[in-house]
């Protein structure tokens, strides 16, 4: 019976070079230490595959009309208990990925892991940062429930303080002046369509050039992290052992070019891999299941009682927003693109080879206040919502 | 032994003829208010310090462990130390506090206040006991858990932990005093309008105090300082302290505006005194005071690295032109009068190019705002240009200069947190309680309910 | 190549010249219609129409009164939608304000307390007429385009100035 299946493996294998890419696949070298931090990129993929499975389900049901939207949204929480999981599966899994990928992007900064050659891994990931971002926001116009119609029309709102050309800016995404039928449908079309088209193979993009260098790791698993310095108490570093694809057989850089101690990805890096993937799974299923996605009353524009409430990854622009007076508003436009510029330009910007995070403070140190903004922001605006 | 006794029972004799016979209740609220105010000010003065370093002593362990650094661990000790000292110094002004002046003085507030907030200080005092002995367990078993150090700076955690949630319960009562809200429901009560800001902005000022001030206790050592390895410790410390003290210190204003945002919508009254009533010239003050602080930090670090010849002196030179030149924005003052209610109602808030009193380069929006933010930036820049520059530093170099700057930081700190501790507990005057309860209404009720005296005899 | 004329393409060069041109042929024809249809709500306008809102004679002075007026939705749709029209009389004159925000076009209630129209979204406050007195609103709230016949109000769904 074994030889049998050993037979149609090598059939398998002369046709398709299964072997190979299997090889190739499973048994690249990772580096050794900090290889549970490494497993926030590998659980961004999840989620967002979590996403895209969970979201083509949900346009089996789901209309994109301003009549039809809510009432089939609303159809589906009273009369579909697995569908409403679905759904809430679809919304705690978007707002723990966007949580994830946020703690992605800050390891990877501190890591110095944007350094060369890994400077296009760094900028198609901001690239992937940004479009995720975009697919939350027109994911939470979908609905048209009261918090899907305002946060449309305030989040459309904002590029329209951009000078000469917001208001164009605001037309085009809103499809006219107001909030409306084509609002709805462009949102529809882009978080569905136009942004995975673009995702996906940009995340293929990621992975390849992840493929391609190998994953960098943490500073402390190369020869660099162990040069003697005056008052350090350095360890002895480990012995070498000899490179393993993907990293380079001959070093040019001797300090940071290669690990000196690797394993094998499968399956070791999988199995850390697995685990936290499947913890934060099982987190966003019982979520899903004790709490759901809410759907409140269909939209009115006509409300004098609604008190539109952002969402919670919004809570920085938000609270910036209360904070920064009428002269200043173009601040909260300049301060978001500025952020991302620098982000993007980051690796040009940060050209040396040390990577020890505390020995090149001049990007750490305003990369750790950005993040200490963004938190005490947040935390600001949830106290100030929750109070209102 | 009977001599001793002989001078003593006389003296003890005198005391208790001329004592009162029961505590000093009502009569003088000025004396009170003064009594009871230096008394916090004093209290926060040595309590920040020592929440201050509860927290970031811990974190410099931890930092010290990461960065294979020795300095870092001796800092560490110093600061556990310090806290081991200075613990009971500042509980026992608590205690003096709560249990005299607040019951004698604001009797009636005081009742009201535990039985609204008695779960907060119930839980602040199970803080206390863990404080006090993660304090002195983390100080006592340093060399010890030499080899063990997970297990050490895990004790250093817990304490740090605790030191948070002491400063969280208390912030709650004091945040209740000027945004009450449904007291019946803990969550709300815990989370007030001004227990969240309050409970950010003290956290980030104790860390940044705590900086400031082992900044110029070093500056002090250094200058004592006999072995050459002292002295570089203590110049690395001093310099280590000031960075830390201005990258929290830059963090405030972004949180101090929000406060003051949440104060404006759920205490008007208290927001209109501070800004435009008769506490505005201590708030003008506040924010120049600010901006001197910083301005003082950049000129140590420019002469710090000029010291050694170190890069990026010359930047930091001109960050600080550049901090002078907001200070003078911040301090414009909007009315040229005492306050812009005075000046309101004199009938002269116009311009003064127009004969008024107003100077528009004084208001809060748009020129304010955008010094604050100016501070915020000008500082980062002055922390990122002297971190690029340490390399070429040589610790045991500084100059007296230096020093004396660092010692100049710690009062003005000092100042600063008097100054914001003066405006926090005025704007909330004429009441104790926001909307509910008055000092005078505090005291009606005191002296209507007199404390029962101590029946003599059988 | 030997006899080679300098000005005649070469078999690759054609080759490579055929190639981007094709490639620009489909990019072009492809493009101009995609990209006029995504920027064309740009030369689009939206519908204008006068409604009803109602008799406005019982409004009380000085005390702003919420009306609700049903507009129709943009484009294809036949669906309305309701748009809140605050009519305020201070004296001679009568006001009608629209609800929305000039901060974010969040939805604006009048507090009887504060005495002031309202944004909980940010906090921004207006007064009784309409000017922004607090928080970061930079304009007044927004007028509707009106009339009133005898004591009948019209209304539009435009502003009397863009937001």
């Amino acid at each position: 019976m074994v030889r049998r299946l050993g037979a149609a493996y090598d059939w398998l294998d002369e046709r398709t070079a299964i072997r190979s890419l299997l090889r190739k696949g499973l048994y690249e070298a990772v580096p050794v230490r900090g290889a549970w931090f490494y497993t926030l990129g590998s659980a961004t993929l999840v989620l967002i595959l979590l996403q895209l499975i969970t979201g083509i389900f949900l346009t089996l049901l789901y209309v994109p009309s301003v009549t039809e939207a809510w009432a089939s949204l609303n159809y589906l929480k009273e009369h579909d208990a697995f569908g409403s999981i679905v759904r809430g599966i679809h919304m705690w899994s978007a707002y723990i990925l966007l949580f994830v990928i946020g703690l992605h992007m800050i390891r990877t900064f501190f890591s110095g892991s944007y350094k060369r050659p890994r400077e296009l891994n760094w900028v198609t990931g901001v690239g992937l940062f940004v479009l995720v971002l975009v697919m939350a926001i027109t994911g939470a116009f979908l609905p048209w429930d009261q918090a899907a119609y305002w946060t449309a029309v305030v989040v459309t709102n904002v590029p329209a303080y951009t000078p000469f050309i917001g208001s164009f800016i605001r037309a085009l995404w809103r499809g006219a002046d107001t909030v409306g039928p084509i609002t709805l449908s462009r949102s529809f079309g882009i978080h569905v369509w136009l942004v995975p088209a673009i995702l996906f193979p940009l995340i293929g993009a990621h992975l390849a050039l992840l493929r391609k260098h190998g994953e960098f790791g943490s500073y402390v698993n190369y020869r660099g992290a162990y040069r003697t310095r005056e008052g350090v108490d350095v360890p002895p570093a480990p012995a070498q052992r000899p490179t393993e694809p993907p990293y380079p057989a001959a070093p040019s850089d001797e300090l940071w070019a290669a690990p000196l101690q690797t394993e094998d990805f499968y399956p070791h890096q999988t199995f850390k891999d697995g685990i936290i993937s499947a913890a934060l799974v099982i987190v966003v299923f019982i979520l899903a299941v004790a709490i759901g996605a809410p759907l409140e009353a269909i939209a009115d524009p006509a409300t004098t009682s609604y008190t539109p409430v952002p969402e919670w990854f919004f809570l920085p622009l938000d609270e910036l927003l209360v904070l920064v007076p009428q002269q200043l508003i173009p601040l909260v436009l300049v301060l978001p693109t500025g952020g991302v510029l620098l982000l993007l330009a980051l690796p040009f910007i940060d050209r040396g080879p040390e990577r020890n995070p505390f020995e090149r403070p001049a990007v750490m140190v305003p990369g750790a206040f950005a993040v200490l903004f963004v938190v005490i922001l947040t935390l600001l605006g949830s106290g100030r919502l929750f109070n209102l | 032994m009977s001599a001793l006794l002989a001078v003593i029972a006389p003296a003890l004799h005198g005391l208790a003829t001329q004592l009162p016979s029961q505590a000093p209740q009502g009569g003088n609220i000025v004396g009170a208010q003064i009594a009871i105010g230096s008394l916090f000010s004093l209290h926060i003065l040595i309590a920040g310090l020592v929440s201050g370093a509860a927290e970031l002593g811990p974190a410099i362990e931890f930092l010290g462990y990461v960065r294979q650094r020795r300095s870092y661990d001796r800092l560490a000790h110093g600061l556990g130390r310090f806290i081991t000292y200075y613990f009971s110094v500042s509980s026992t002004i608590a205690i003096l506090l709560i249990t005299v002046l607040l019951v004698g003085f604001w009797g009636h507030f005081w009742t009201t206040i535990v039985t609204i907030g008695w779960w907060p200080l119930f839980i602040e005092a199970w803080t206390f006991v863990l404080q006090v002995s993660l304090a002195y367990l983390w100080f006592y078993t340093w060399d010890p858990l030499r080899n063990f150090k997970g297990v050490h700076m895990a004790i250093g955690g817990l304490l740090a932990i605790a030191s948070f949630l002491q400063v969280f319960m208390i912030d709650v009562v004091a945040s209740y005093m000027l945004t009450p809200t449904n007291p019946q429901n803990p969550v709300r009560l815990a989370l007030n309008p001004t227990s969240y800001p309050l409970t950010v902005h003290r956290t980030v000022g104790n860390l940044a105090y705590i900086g400031f001030a082992f900044g110029g206790f070093c500056a002090i050592r250094y200058l004592r300082a006999k072995t050459a390895e002292d002295k570089r410790f203590y110049d690395w410390a001093g310099s280590f302290g000031l960075l830390w003290g201005v990258s929290m210190t830059l963090l405030q204003p972004v949180v101090g505006y929000s406060y003051a945002k949440e104060i404006q919508l759920h205490s008007y009254g208290s927001w209109y005194k501070m800004m435009f009533g008769s506490l505005s010239p201590v708030f003008l003050w506040q924010i120049t005071l600010l901006g001197i602080m910083f301005l003082t930090a950049t000129l140590y670090f420019a002469r710090r690295l000029r010291t050694d010849e170190a890069r990026g002196s010359g930047i930091l030179k001109l960050l600080s032109v550049a901090l002078v030149l907001t200070t003078l924005l911040a301090a414009q003052p909007y009315a040229l009068g005492f306050s812009y209610e005075s000046v309101a109602a004199a009938g002269l808030n116009r311009p003064f190019w127009e004969g008024g009193l107003i100077n528009p380069l004084g208001s809060m929006i748009p020129w304010k705002v955008l010094a604050l933010m100016f501070y915020t930036l000008i500082a980062i820049a002055a922390v990122v240009w002297y971190l690029r520059g340490l390399p070429g530093v040589v610790w045991g170099h500084a100059r007296r200069g230096e020093q004396r700057i660092l010692i100049l930081m710690t009062v003005l700190t000092m100042l600063m947190m008097v100054t914001m501790g003066f405006i926090r507990e005025n704007s909330r005057g004429p009441f104790l309680i926001s909307g509910e309860m008055t000092i005078q209404g505090q005291q009606d009720v005191q002296t209507a309910q007199p404390t029962p005296t101590p029946q003599s005899g059988p | 190549m030997a006899h080679r004329d300098p000005r005649r393409l070469s078999r690759r060069q054609f080759g490579i010249l055929g190639t981007q041109v094709s490639g620009a042929v489909v990019a072009v024809l492809l493009g101009i219609p995609i990209i006029g249809f995504l920027i064309s709500p740009l030369f689009r306008q939206q519908q204008v129409v006068w409604r009803k809102v109602g008799d406005i004679a019982d409004v009380p002075d000085g005390e702003p009164t919420k009306f609700e007026v049903a507009f129709p939705l943009d484009a294809w749709t036949t669906a309305e939608s309701n748009l809140a029209v605050y009519v305020v009389k201070s004296g001679a004159s009568t006001r009608i304000f629209s609800n929305v925000c000039t901060h974010m076009q969040c939805p604006v209630r009048w507090d009887g307390a504060l005495h002031q129209f309202l944004c909980p979204c940010h906090g921004g406050l207006y007064d009784i007429n309409g000017t922004n007195v607090g928080g970061p609103p930079p304009k007044p709230l927004p007028q509707y385009v009106h009339r009133i016949d005898g004591t009948t109000l019209f209304v539009q769904n435009r502003f009397t100035e863009e937001i």
